[in-house]
């Protein structure tokens, strides 16, 4: 009775510092960014949360918000100054960006702030009351209430943040406290006060289903992008699958293997021999469980965790056989490539990378993949469109985008009509670029 | 020369009384070559009726009908229970189908002997000398529905222009006639075969959007007329086989014209070219030891010569292709890089087509399943010419494969973990697990478009 009594007071009164400490470190940031579409360079804007998360300003926030094309990043403080912002780094796959603000103009201004701290996610029970708080449709310090809904959800996506692979190496949070868009990168929080999220993303058109980055997955990006700038990992080139009833088939016992689904083309794994249908038993000896979604987030990490060209042992089942196979490992890539526009021609595009070219059966990763022309300009009027892979410019073989800008200067330089090979669906045209 | 004219000034009188016929009885005389076709295609788990238009074309009682009449990779088998109608009857005689031709692409009929004898081929009719110009008046004919019983109509326009696509074709002002029917001079002269209509862009606007720009095709009637010397030296091309072999082959895959601009700039003017985008491994092209990104500029020592839209070009050399018998040399000049060589290619013939492929229908797993083809492997981009696993050809709505994400075009690698080499040995796999009805489900590993994923089908 007495406990019963004690611990919502004692809950209320660590809500009035702790919480109101949290609300100090929300901030509100707008971005300005570039875009490569439509063979043109513009600016667009966008408005976003983040949550400062120690005494020297760094913020955390989505990768969706603030990304490497950010020209402008501007950080609205608790106290409604605004104050502007770098780019530490980014990690897509974790959909986390990472900021510094501007200390010294801070210091100028006679600005402070504070920081907020880490609750521990993986403590965290479905039906516990949490808290979202950042900037949904620009509404600065908005607070919602809502409940822990599931502590473990896999949630993968392929072009989740702006085209950009997401959530292959963690599971996410999701909430019922409503997250609608600009709520990104702001922290989902305890009534404590304590960050064991970072708000990421919702289903449109459905009712309170928010998803989060657990604080464990956040800290751990957080301090290697501090480090390094960017997170780096292996890759071997197998798809998981769920092993989920096919366990007869496979006659394996419960809660092992994990099934091969997809072995990329011309990946290590393909090269060393792995098949799709084949089910993984063990990495490094380590036995592997893949039989439900939600597992396969960890297997995957375990895989990304190891160092570039390491060789990994990998046991695996083939119909009655297990067979060993190693595999070296090598950095694994974006199949979004860097971006760039020629803006003479009207004419932007993106890098074919190893990833890209392995998804679209290409012969190899040379190439650059035509974002846009715009209507009327040199690129359009010779025939260029979206989806074209440029491989050659004159006698010059375009492999990647430094190539294209060596022509293209050349070109500003004496402006004379370019012979530009292109494929789209493996076929080859030729096209003319006339000044 | 003055004979000459003597002689045309002695028939100028009976020439002047076959002129004289009317239109209206040219119509009710010419109604006699055209018929009204239906068939329906037998699929799996439903029958899809078709009616078109055919032209007679012979003595014999065989009958063309537009290349869009039937769907490419339709079996022949599953082309049922052809019937001619003539205008304005309800009578029908069967038919039988006789197969495509790949050059001309029309399909052949012949219709049972009781109908042949009120039927007058259109090569009955004196043919149009010269070329049509522009401003010409031609009439045709329509045919209503079935439900109107095929009731004839007449239909006039005038030439617009004249194109080479690459056959040469009229533009006409309006439409003159059903798809498939001939069209005629105001003398009664035989002009042409009235094609698929061509799509006309239109602005459709709604109360509450701006104009949304649309593209209608009339699919009943058309002013795009094969002008009669592309069509009766093809007459005779009737179907060897119902597959429409013998087929020559060639082996280049992505032909893309090149761009007028790109001919310039390789000093190529007034020459048009073909640029082939890969060669299929294995095939006449590649045994003649042409490359991808050569770009092919005469055929038989005749340039290519210059055709708009530029697209038509890649027709004109496909033409040239299927003009030949497979075992036949077909002489090439190329460029290579900046480099023109003579390539002579003994054509071969085409790999099996869809439509010839061995498949079968297991209706209560419900799929069907067709052999790998060599195409195929072209698709799929494996090595066509090795033989793996067999190609989805149809999924059962609400079937058991259905219900575990199956789909058609889906290449089935593995059967119960058990490699897929041949057709016959995954027939025999499927065949056993249908008929084993205590099974409580299978695994199949199947691929699309590069991604692979293991399907569980659950059977009871």
């Amino acid at each position: 009775m007495l406990a019963g009594l004690l611990l919502p007071l004692s809950a209320g009164a660590a809500m009035s510092r702790g919480f109101n400490r949290l609300l100090e470190a929300v901030v509100r940031i707008d971005v300005r960014e570039i875009e490569f579409q439509n063979g043109a360079k513009r600016f667009t804007g966008g408005i976003g949360s983040g949550v400062i998360i120690s005494a020297d300003g760094l913020v955390l926030t989505n990768a969706h918000v603030v990304s490497p094309q950010a020209v402008e990043i501007s950080v609205t403080l608790a106290n409604l100054e605004r104050v502007g912002a770098s780019l530490v780094g980014w990690d897509h796959w974790t959909d986390l960006a990472l900021l510094r603000l501007d200390t010294a103009a801070l210091k100028a201004r006679g600005l402070g702030f504070s920081a907020a701290s880490f609750g521990d996610s993986s403590e965290l029970f479905a039906g516990q009351t949490v808290y979202a708080v950042g900037t949904p449709h620009g509404l600065t310090r908005t607070v919602t209430r809502g409940i822990i809904s599931n502590h473990n959800r896999y949630f993968e996506d392929s072009g989740g943040v702006n085209g950009h692979e997401t959530g292959s190496f963690n599971t996410w949070l999701q909430t019922d406290a409503a997250i609608n868009p600009g709520n990104s990168g702001g922290p989902l929080v305890t009534e404590e006060g304590k960050v064991i999220g970072i708000n990421s993303r919702a289903y449109i058109g459905a009712e309170n289903l928010g998803f989060a980055i657990p604080a464990d997955v956040a800290r751990r990006v957080a301090a290697a992008l501090v480090k390094d700038g960017a997170i780096t990992r292996s890759y071997v080139g197998i798809v998981p699958g769920v092993l989920q009833d096919l366990e007869r088939f496979y006659a394996l016992a419960s809660n092992t293997g994990m099934l091969i689904n997809r072995v990329d083309p011309g990946s290590p794994a393909a090269k060393a021999g792995l098949r799709a249908g084949d089910v993984l038993l063990t990495i490094d000896g380590r036995k592997v469980d893949g039989r439900f979604p939600e597992q396969l987030p960890a297997i995957q990490q375990t895989i990304a965790s190891l160092p570039v060209g390491a060789k990994v042992a990998l046991e695996v089942k083939r119909g009655t056989q297990t067979i060993a196979f190693t595999v070296q490992t090598e950095k694994l890539e974006s199949r979004v490539g860097e971006e760039w526009a020629f803006e003479k021609w009207g004419l932007s595009v993106r890098e074919v990378t190893r990833a890209y070219a392995r998804e679209n059966q290409l012969v190899d990763e040379s190439g650059l993949i035509v974002l846009g022309a715009q209507p009327g300009y040199p690129a359009a009027e010779a025939g260029l469109a979206r989806g074209d892979i440029i491989t050659k410019v004159g006698s010059e073989p375009i492999t990647e985008l430094a190539r294209l800008k060596k022509v293209y200067e050349a070109y500003e330089a004496k402006p004379e009509p370019q012979l530009v090979e292109a494929q789209r669906n493996r076929r080859i045209s030729l096209y003319v670029i006339k000044p | 020369m003055r004979i000459v004219r003597l002689i045309a000034l002695f028939f100028a009188p009976a020439a002047f009384a076959v002129h004289a016929a009317t239109l209206p009885e040219l119509f009710t005389e010419r109604l006699k070559s055209v018929v009204a076709v239906e068939f329906f295609v037998q699929a799996e788990i439903e029958r899809q009726p078709v009616t078109v238009m055919g032209t007679v074309v012979d003595a014999q009682g065989t009958i063309i009908l537009p290349p869009a009449a039937i769907m490419p990779g339709i079996p022949p088998a599953q082309l049922k229970d052809f019937k001619v109608y003539r205008p304005g009857s309800i009578e029908s005689t069967n038919a039988e189908y006789l197969g495509q031709d790949a050059f001309t692409g029309w399909h052949f009929l012949r219709v049972e002997e009781k109908l042949r004898a009120s039927l007058v081929p259109i090569t009955a009719y004196t043919a149009i000398a010269g070329d049509l110009l522009l401003s010409d008046e031609l009439w045709g004919i329509g045919l209503r529905n079935r439900d109107e019983d095929f009731m004839p109509y007449f239909l006039s326009a005038r030439v617009a222009t004249v194109m080479k696509l690459p056959q040469k074709t009229a533009i006409l002002g309006s439409d003159v006639a059903s798809p498939g029917l001939p069209v005629f001079t105001a003398a009664g002269h035989f002009a042409g075969l009235a094609q698929s209509s061509f799509g006309q862009n239109f602005l459709l606007f709604s109360r509450n959007q701006h104009a949304t720009p649309i593209l209608l095709i009339n699919v009943e009637e058309s002013s795009v007329v094969l002008l009669a010397d592309e069509v009766l030296p093809n007459l005779g091309r009737v179907p060897q086989s119902v597959t429409g072999r013998p087929i020559a082959w060639f082996g280049a895959y992505g032909l893309q014209p090149m761009d007028p601009e790109v001919a310039k700039l390789l000093k190529l003017e007034n020459q048009s070219g073909v640029v082939l985008s890969d060669i299929m491994e294995g095939s006449p092209a590649a045994a003649a030891g042409l490359r991808e990104r050569d770009i092919v500029l005469a055929v038989e020592g005749q340039p290519l010569p210059r055709l708009k839209p530029d697209r038509v070009i890649v027709g004109y050399f496909g033409q040239q292709i299927l003009k030949h018998r497979p075992g036949e040399p077909l002489a090439l000049t190329i460029l290579r890089g900046t480099e023109r060589q003579e390539i002579s290619v003994l054509l071969g013939d085409e790999p099996k087509l869809a439509r010839e492929a061995d498949r079968a229908y297991l209706e209560r797993l419900g799929l069907t399943v067709r052999e790998f083809l060599y195409n195929d492997g072209i698709m799929q981009r494996a090595k066509p010419t090795e033989q793996i696993g067999v190609m989805v050809q149809f999924v059962k709505p609400g079937s058991p494969v259905a219900t575990a994400g199956l789909r058609t075009d889906d290449w089935v690698r593995e059967i119960d973990g058990e490699e897929i080499k041949t057709y016959g040995q995954a027939l025999a796999k499927l065949r056993a697990i249908e008929a084993d009805e205590k099974r409580p489900e299978f695994v199949l590993l199947v691929s699309r478009a590069g991604e692979t994923a293991v399907l569980r089908i659950k059977l009871i």
